[in-house]
């Protein structure tokens, strides 16, 4: 699988349910969304999107229908299961609970 | 659970959301400012599918293709290989075949798990037939613990007005097919409430014999037709599928409660001494066949109680349907013996598996340069086994589906050959499909995966280098080569050395049957106790007969004996002096010896009185006296013969008397046992109960039975059976003959198989070192010396796997060395043979290919590279 750039290993899954959880989004969207709302700093690289999205619809956590965006285009809107936001809490948990762990070790070293 | 089914409806509509997912991206990629940073989205579209796990199936699908095609592009390989794993797992499964249509299967009557079959037991004997009113007396008084009792008695009758035909005969009771389920094809079948009563004969004809020989004729219903003379109506004809609970299906069923209209004056029906019938027992709902032994005491008592002929410790011993009807001991010995043979086609199969793994093996070490090109972008070493694996797939499907069909073919043709019932259904069912998948995949290890881990655990990378030179020498000398050399030689020697054994024990069945002169010899039966006649009046009968017979020009010789050879029941008595060694004695009168042209070694025959004279055979002789000079001694040895108790024995006898005489050894009764010896007493009156007549022709055997039943008819009311002893030997050797015959073939195609497997690894072996050797040539080498250097190659391997071989056969030989195949232990013949064979065909396969590339010029072996 691709590399990220600018996003922690394993973060992308993450940073997808969330930005999914008000509402249903397409994929450009999704990429969009991240980057606006990390203040441009975060990007998501389509190659890696995709196939962290197929990922989430495989394990059930999106599921995807096809809807027309405001421009008139078919788009394929993803939209966040229980199951997804079941995942979602876990995965910010750990990752929240992974990061404190990383700021005390910085701030004694 | 969900996950999986999402992925599996995934995998179905992959094309689809496949679509879906490019268009999506190209979507995407319209809305970028910059859409060449969007990526190749075909390469997206392989990371995508990796997250539905699918990818391996797709790798798979090409390897198999890949496959496929190269079973396509070499035909030879492609056709050798299946045709080895044919035989390899056909084997196995044809055995299957056999086994589970026609042993160890309860029969297919209605309620078999509550089946059992009754044995009248004493502390010290068994008999497997009851006397009738016994049977009445159970069914009457069982305490509950049986639903049903029903009855068979078989008999040989004749058909026709004029008695024209024999026919066997069941005389079984009303309610036997009720019980069993069996239903009629035509008209009906024999029931409870038509034919109870003595005075109305009607007779259920079996499909087999109504379709052979009545022509099938569905007006045949109704109609009177004429059993032993007497006329009875055709009530109706059985069912096609009709194996009974013994599989054994009569020409007819009559109702036993009418038996005294064919025999008036038969006892029957009416005598406890007269030990008849075989009788069958439903166990009532929740009773188990202990339960029913231990409640069935009680009855015996109260039978002994009331009839003398019934001893007070007698029992009944219940015998379950499940277990085809055998004791524990007797199903473990067959079980025994059908392990060992399944042994032994499981070593053709690993025989065949281990060939196939090495050709397979040379394959793909002219392959190392293909596999390191793969190495070197990328894949992994599992990624190779697999592939290498997933090639070898259609190999081994090929090979299941042949030996499916070599399993309905073999078993088709055996049971053809074998004369096995029509009922018994050889087509192919879903456990020998099963089994023929499970071996395939234990035969994919070795064709597949032993090879193919091999080969990648060689620095394949390196043979990028050297042209896969090092890596195929390395290959060429890895042990596991060597070990499926040593496996196929040690299995192929087994298998030739246990064919060589059968061959030999069919040999000696037919020489011991010299001791006898069964080519010109015929049979004459009568069941004068049938008609009602005196034991007394039998005896004159016999004699008269056998004057008549005698008074015919055609006739030689003949005489009267209680169990004609190659057939009849005889006494079977294992003494303490002679252990290991079964006595079978007949009753016979002066002249049998002549008759049967047996050698009396020493002595005379009987005289006219003498009860207490007995002679015996030369091995009986020699073995309970170490001496062949036993003439005036008593016999047995020691006081007291030991009894041995046997299903089949009827009753139970341990003669003992003054040696008269010492007859040379005729396996007249069990001719391919290897355990039995002879022992002769003359006739008394008591044995005139049942007695047969043999009879010499001075020309031809076949012209004797119409002479003996002329002879025979006597009284007009006598209806005797004739046969010529030729046609029972025929009969008799069939079934060694055929596995040995059999046997013989798997031995030999084993031993091609281990011999191709010898001359793959010496050409191949030769192949790689064509440069050294003609090197080694051009410098003066002598062929002798370097044919000694490229045999030794497989030397060491075919010598442990002959010794491997031999080592085995000798506890295989001892296994086998009783019922049903007799071989003779550790016959040195036998081994010798087989060892000849295997050695002279080893030599040629390993030799030819060496003298092969030492026959070429040894310049053109040096610009070969």
């Amino acid at each position: 699988m691709p590399k990220t750039t600018g996003l922690p290993p394993g973060t992308l899954i993450l940073l997808i349910l969330r930005v999914v959880r008000p509402g249903p989004l397409h994929g450009y969207a999704i990429a969009q969304r991240i980057r606006q709302l990390s203040s441009e700093q975060l990007t998501v690289e389509e190659g890696s999107l995709y196939p962290a999205l197929q990922k989430a619809l495989a394990n059930g956590w999106l599921k995807a229908e096809w809807a027309t965006s405001d421009s008139g285009r078919q788009v394929r809107n993803y939209r966040i299961t229980t199951k997804g936001l079941k995942q979602l809490e876990t995965e910010q948990h750990d990752y929240q609970r992974m990061a404190d762990a990383i700021a005390i070790i910085l701030e004694s070293a | 659970m969900i996950t999986l089914f999402r992925r599996v409806w995934h995998l179905v509509n992959r094309s689809r959301r496949e679509r879906d997912l490019l268009s999506e991206m190209a979507e995407h990629r319209d809305a970028m400012h910059d859409p060449s940073r969007f990526g190749d989205t075909h390469r997206l579209l392989e990371y995508s599918r990796d997250a539905w796990g699918w990818n391996w199936l797709d790798d798979a699908m090409q390897d198999l293709s890949v496959g496929m095609r190269t079973f396509v592009k070499s035909p030879s390989f492609a056709i050798t290989a299946t045709l080895i794993l044919t035989f390899g797992i056909g084997l196995n499964v044809t055995l299957f075949q056999m086994i589970s249509v026609g042993l160890l299967r309860p029969p297919a009557v209605k309620h078999a798990e509550s089946w059992v079959r009754f044995l009248r037991a004493a502390p010290h004997s068994t008999t497997s037939t009851v006397p009738y009113p016994l049977t009445q007396f159970v069914n009457d008084n069982n305490n509950g613990v049986l639903a049903a009792v029903i009855l068979e008695y078989q008999s040989d009758l004749a058909w026709g007005r004029e008695a024209e035909d024999e026919i066997t005969a069941s005389f079984v009771s009303t309610n036997w097919f009720d019980e069993t389920g069996y239903g009629a094809a035509h008209g009906r079948v024999l029931s409870d409430a038509l034919d109870g009563r003595a005075d109305a004969p009607a007779v259920v004809l079996s499909h087999e014999f109504w379709r052979n020989h009545l022509g099938a004729d569905p007006n045949l219903i109704g109609r009177v037709a004429y059993i032993d003379r007497r006329p009875v109506t055709i009530a109706g004809v059985a069912a096609a599928a009709l194996p009974g609970l013994d599989f054994v299906v009569p020409d007819v069923f009559l109702p036993i409660t009418q038996r005294e209209y064919f025999y008036p004056q038969s006892t029957l029906l009416r005598s406890w001494s007269d030990e008849a019938v075989d009788m069958y027992g439903r166990l009532a709902p929740g009773v188990s066949a202990t339960v029913a032994r231990e409640a069935l005491r009680t009855t015996m008592q109260a039978a002994a109680a009331g009839h003398k002929e019934v001893k007070k410790d007698e029992w009944l011993e219940p015998l379950l349907a499940t277990s085809n009807f055998m004791r524990d001991g007797e199903r473990q010995a067959v079980l025994a013996v059908l392990s060992l043979i399944g042994a032994l086609t499981t070593l053709v199969l690993v025989v065949a598996a281990a060939n196939l793994g090495n050709l397979v093996m040379s394959r793909a070490t002219g392959r190392v340069r293909e596999l390191g090109v793969r190495m070197a972008l990328g894949a992994r070493r599992t990624r190779i086994v697999r592939q290498l694996v997933i090639e070898s797939v259609p190999l081994v499907a090929m090979g299941a589906l042949g030996s499916l069909g070599f399993a309905w073919a073999a078993a088709t043709t055996i049971a053809a050959l074998g004369g096995f019932p029509p009922y018994m259904d050889f087509r192919i069912k879903w456990g020998t499909v099963v089994l023929t998948v499970a071996l395939a995949l234990i035969s994919l290890v070795v064709v597949g995966l032993l090879p193919a881990w091999k080969v990648a655990q060689q620095h394949l990378i390196d043979a990028l280098k050297d042209g896969g030179q090092n890596v195929s020498r390395t290959l060429d000398r890895a042990r596991l080569r060597r070990v499926m050399v040593v496996a196929q030689v040690a299995g192929s020697c087994l298998l030739l050395i246990v064919a060589g054994m059968m061959v030999r024990s069919v040999q000696r069945a037919i020489r011991s049957s010299a001791g006898f002169d069964y080519e010109r010899a015929a049979v004459l039966s009568m069941p004068l106790g049938r008609y009602g006649m005196p034991v007394d009046a039998r005896r004159s009968y016999w004699y008269q007969v056998k004057e008549r017979v005698l008074a015919n020009p055609e006739v030689e010789a003949a005489a009267i004996v209680t169990a004609a050879p190659l057939g009849g029941r005889v006494f079977e008595t294992a003494y303490d002096a002679t252990p290991g060694l079964r006595t079978l004695t007949q009753s016979v009168d002066a002249e049998y010896f002549d008759t049967m042209q047996i050698r009396l070694l020493s002595g005379r025959v009987f005289n006219a009185s003498e009860p207490d004279a007995v002679i015996v055979s030369r091995r009986l002789a020699l073995e309970m006296y170490g001496t062949l000079d036993v003439l005036g001694r008593g016999f047995p040895l020691s006081a007291g013969g030991r009894s041995r108790s046997s299903a089949d024995v009827a009753k139970l006898s341990a003669p003992e008397g003054t040696i008269i005489g010492v007859a040379a050894d005729a396996h007249s009764i069990k001719v391919d046992a290897n355990d039995v010896a002879e022992l002769y007493r003359p006739l008394t009156v008591g044995d005139f109960s049942e007695v047969e007549l043999v009879a010499r022709a001075r020309t031809d055997a076949d012209r004797l039975p119409p002479i003996l039943r002329e002879a025979a008819m006597l009284d007009r009311r006598v209806i005797p059976g004739a046969r010529v002893m030729h046609e029972d030997f025929a009969r008799r050797m069939q079934g060694p003959r055929m596995a040995s015959a059999i046997a013989g073939g798997i031995g030999m195609l084993t031993l091609a198989l281990a011999c191709l497997g010898i001359f793959g690894v010496v050409s191949y072996g030769v192949a790689l070192r064509t440069k050294e050797i003609g090197i080694r040539v051009a410098l003066g080498a002598r062929q002798p010396a370097l044919l000694r250097s490229i045999v030794r190659q497989v030397l060491t391997p075919v010598g442990i796997g002959a010794a491997i071989g031999l080592v085995l056969a000798i506890p295989v030989g001892v296994a086998l060395g009783s019922e049903p195949f007799y071989l003779e232990n550790a016959d040195p013949v036998a081994f010798a043979g087989a060892l000849a064979v295997f050695a002279s065909a080893g030599a040629v396969s390993a030799l030819w290919p060496a003298y092969q590339v030492l026959k070429r010029n040894p310049v053109d072996s040096l610009r070969h590279s």
